[in-house]
């Protein structure tokens, strides 16, 4: 069996420990000789399935706990306790194994080198991962067809637009030709033309090339044109996994007929609390429970 | 893996086609076993990064000759007032002295690069969050540092050999105490430059933990430059010192490979230098493996 794009999380949990600021008189000295160690959970229980050739967008209010977890799923992060398996592997165990065939693009932080230009980056990067220059070739001819980076490949990455520079990072995440790609929020602060033109890459990328793609954004537009099927964390759990429409029917009866998905989002997070049992994955059922109080404690995924 | 979706030939013959400055490889000979895809255990071309990156930039260029050039002229001149009124000092003479000098000066040249411009420093990765990159590679982040500063230390070593040959020619400073001396020299900068490869590495992954750096690289600056002798030869220093400094790294650095050169170590005592800096090599080695471990098991990143 064919396990290539393939994402299996099973009560995923991640716990970051920090150290909190005491209060009151000598706060800092206190910190300093007996600093307080908090535990907050960023991602807790969390468990999904994505099939090969999927496109799956996380969605969630800033702090939700969707770019904690996609950072398990690259393997970066190690989680505290639960299971995951991509391509068959366990990313945060079999880290090289891994990298061979996931790429990710994590918001604007860049891979390329600052003062070197696109081009010399993504040779740089191809070599990394033992790509040849006739595939080089090949996959960047292939990248550069939607992305136009002929344009702008021999500029030095410091001097690209940000739209410039997402999209070499786009082509430096699927130089290797993995069958995984991860974007953490890819469009953020970028115009409507790039934006269209990364959207149109991502859904050649998955209905081309089957490749399975899993995104973060906070752009409904962006949700609605490339993904089928979404993913809803907040607190750190997921508060929804099925397909938009499914979406829009649960909260059909609370919206009148002109809201469009971002009133859909906003009711789903304003009005969700998570239950404290994952959903089954894929299956579009709701976890969201109607308590009013809740929603002026939890921001708009907008 | 989706290979193989390859695109046309017309695509590959565009003019702005990537890689036409890449060298071809030759094709199998007939007969030969079809070549399976380039195994990605090498991965030398990252060597390259800091180099490509000063030469991108003439300003960076010329800062890099002026400073060796002013350091260098700056130490000359230092040492040659110093000795005005003595002949011997120490047990070294004017030209031993200022050999001494003026080869930590290009000795030092070896970190002569300065990746904050490039916001490349561990530091910068960690706040950036851009160290996420460094886990989604084929090759281990403690490979991939290994090469960088590689690169960076050929670098360095192109500028060290520049200004060792031109004052060298010029007579500014004197040639090995004797051939035996110069190889000794050769290898034992080999091996302090290792030993200086593995410090500042762990400075560096100090981040993991510290997230930024600063304040410990300047400390480390000063602490390696006093204790390797860099500042001022170890033997002005006091006898204590030199004694406390023996149980340290650093003095293998530099101090060890420059003494063999100007023929202040008699080049007999070679197999006990070249086993303390083996040593040292060893420990921090090891040290250096167990905290990568570490660091790869509690790497976060910054800023969701």
């Amino acid at each position: 069996m064919n396990i290539d794009g393939t994402i299996v999380a099973e009560a995923l949990t991640k716990v970051f420990h920090t150290t909190a600021r005491a209060r009151g008189r000598l706060s800092a000295v206190r910190s300093v000789l007996r600093p307080e160690r908090v535990a907050k959970t960023a991602v807790d229980a969390v468990g999904f399935r994505v099939e090969p050739g999927e496109l799956v967008a996380f969605l969630g209010p800033n702090g939700a706990g969707k770019s904690t977890t996609i950072k398990m799923l690259t393997g970066i992060l190690t989680p505290t306790s639960g299971r995951v398996e991509v391509n068959g592997l366990v990313p945060y165990r079999e880290r090289i194994a891994n990298a061979r065939k996931v790429g990710a693009v994590f918001g604007q932080r860049s891979q390329l080198w600052w003062d070197l230009p696109a081009r010399d980056s993504l040779s740089v990067l191809a070599d990394i991962h033992g790509v040849g220059p006739q595939a080089l070739r090949e996959r960047i001819a292939t990248f550069d067809r939607i992305l136009e980076l002929s344009e702008f490949w021999d500029t030095r990455a410091r001097q690209l637009s940000l739209g410039q520079r997402v999209r070499c990072d786009l082509a430096a995440a699927l130089i290797h030709d993995p069958a995984v790609l991860y974007l953490d929020e890819p469009t953020i602060g970028m115009d409507v033309v790039v934006k269209e033109q990364v959207r149109e890459f991502l859904r050649d990328q998955v209905e081309q090339r089957g490749r399975t793609v899993v995104l973060t954004t906070h752009d409904m537009t962006e949700v609605e044109r490339l993904a089928e099927r979404v993913v809803l964390i907040n607190h750190g759990r997921i508060a929804y996994d099925g397909d938009l429409d499914t979406l829009r029917r649960t909260h059909a009866d609370a919206l009148d007929e002109e809201a469009d998905l971002e009133d859909v989002m906003r009711r789903a997070f304003g009005a969700g609390r998570t239950s404290p049992e994952s959903p089954e994955p894929g299956t579009g059922s709701a976890q969201l429970n109607e308590t009013q109080a809740d929603r002026n404690t939890v921001t708009s995924a907008a | 893996m989706i290979d193989g979706q390859s695109t046309t030939a017309a695509t590959l013959a565009a003019p702005h086609a990537f890689g036409r400055r890449t060298r071809r490889r030759r094709s199998p000979r007939p007969g030969s076993p079809p070549r399976g895809p380039r195994q990605p255990r090498r991965a030398w071309l990252a060597a390259r990064v800091t180099p490509l990156t000063e030469f991108y930039q003439a300003g960076r260029l010329a800062s890099a000759l002026f400073m060796l050039t002013a350091r260098g002229a700056l130490t000359y001149w230092l040492w040659q007032a110093l000795y005005r009124s003595t002949s011997t000092s120490a047990g070294l003479n004017v030209r031993q002295a200022t050999t001494y000098a003026m080869l930590g000066v290009f000795y030092m040249s070896f970190r002569t690069v300065n990746r904050w411009g490039s916001r490349d420093t561990m530091t910068q990765h960690m706040l950036e969050g851009t160290i996420a990159y460094w886990f989604l590679r084929p090759v281990t982040p403690r490979r991939y540092y290994c090469i960088r500063a590689t690169g960076e230390l050929a670098y360095g070593a192109c500028w060290a050999a520049l200004a060792y040959g031109i004052c060298l020619t010029a007579g500014v400073i004197a040639p090995p105490a004797s051939a035996a001396a110069g190889l000794a020299a050769l290898a034992t900068v080999g091996l302090g430059l290792v030993i200086l490869y593995y410090l500042q590495q762990l400075i560096d992954l100090a981040c993991f933990w510290t997230v930024v750096n600063n304040q410990l690289v300047l400390m480390y600056e000063i602490v390696q430059n006093v204790l390797a002798g860099a500042l001022v030869p170890l033997w002005f220093m006091p006898a204590w010192f030199v004694a406390f400094d023996g149980w340290l790294p650093f003095q293998g650095t530099l101090n060890i490979p420059l003494s063999l050169y100007v023929g202040r170590t008699p080049v007999s005592v070679l197999g006990r230098e070249l086993a303390i800096q083996a040593a040292w090599i060893a420990v921090l080695a090891v040290l250096a493996t167990l905290i990568w471990r570490r660091a790869a098991a509690r790497v976060t990143v910054l800023g969701g």
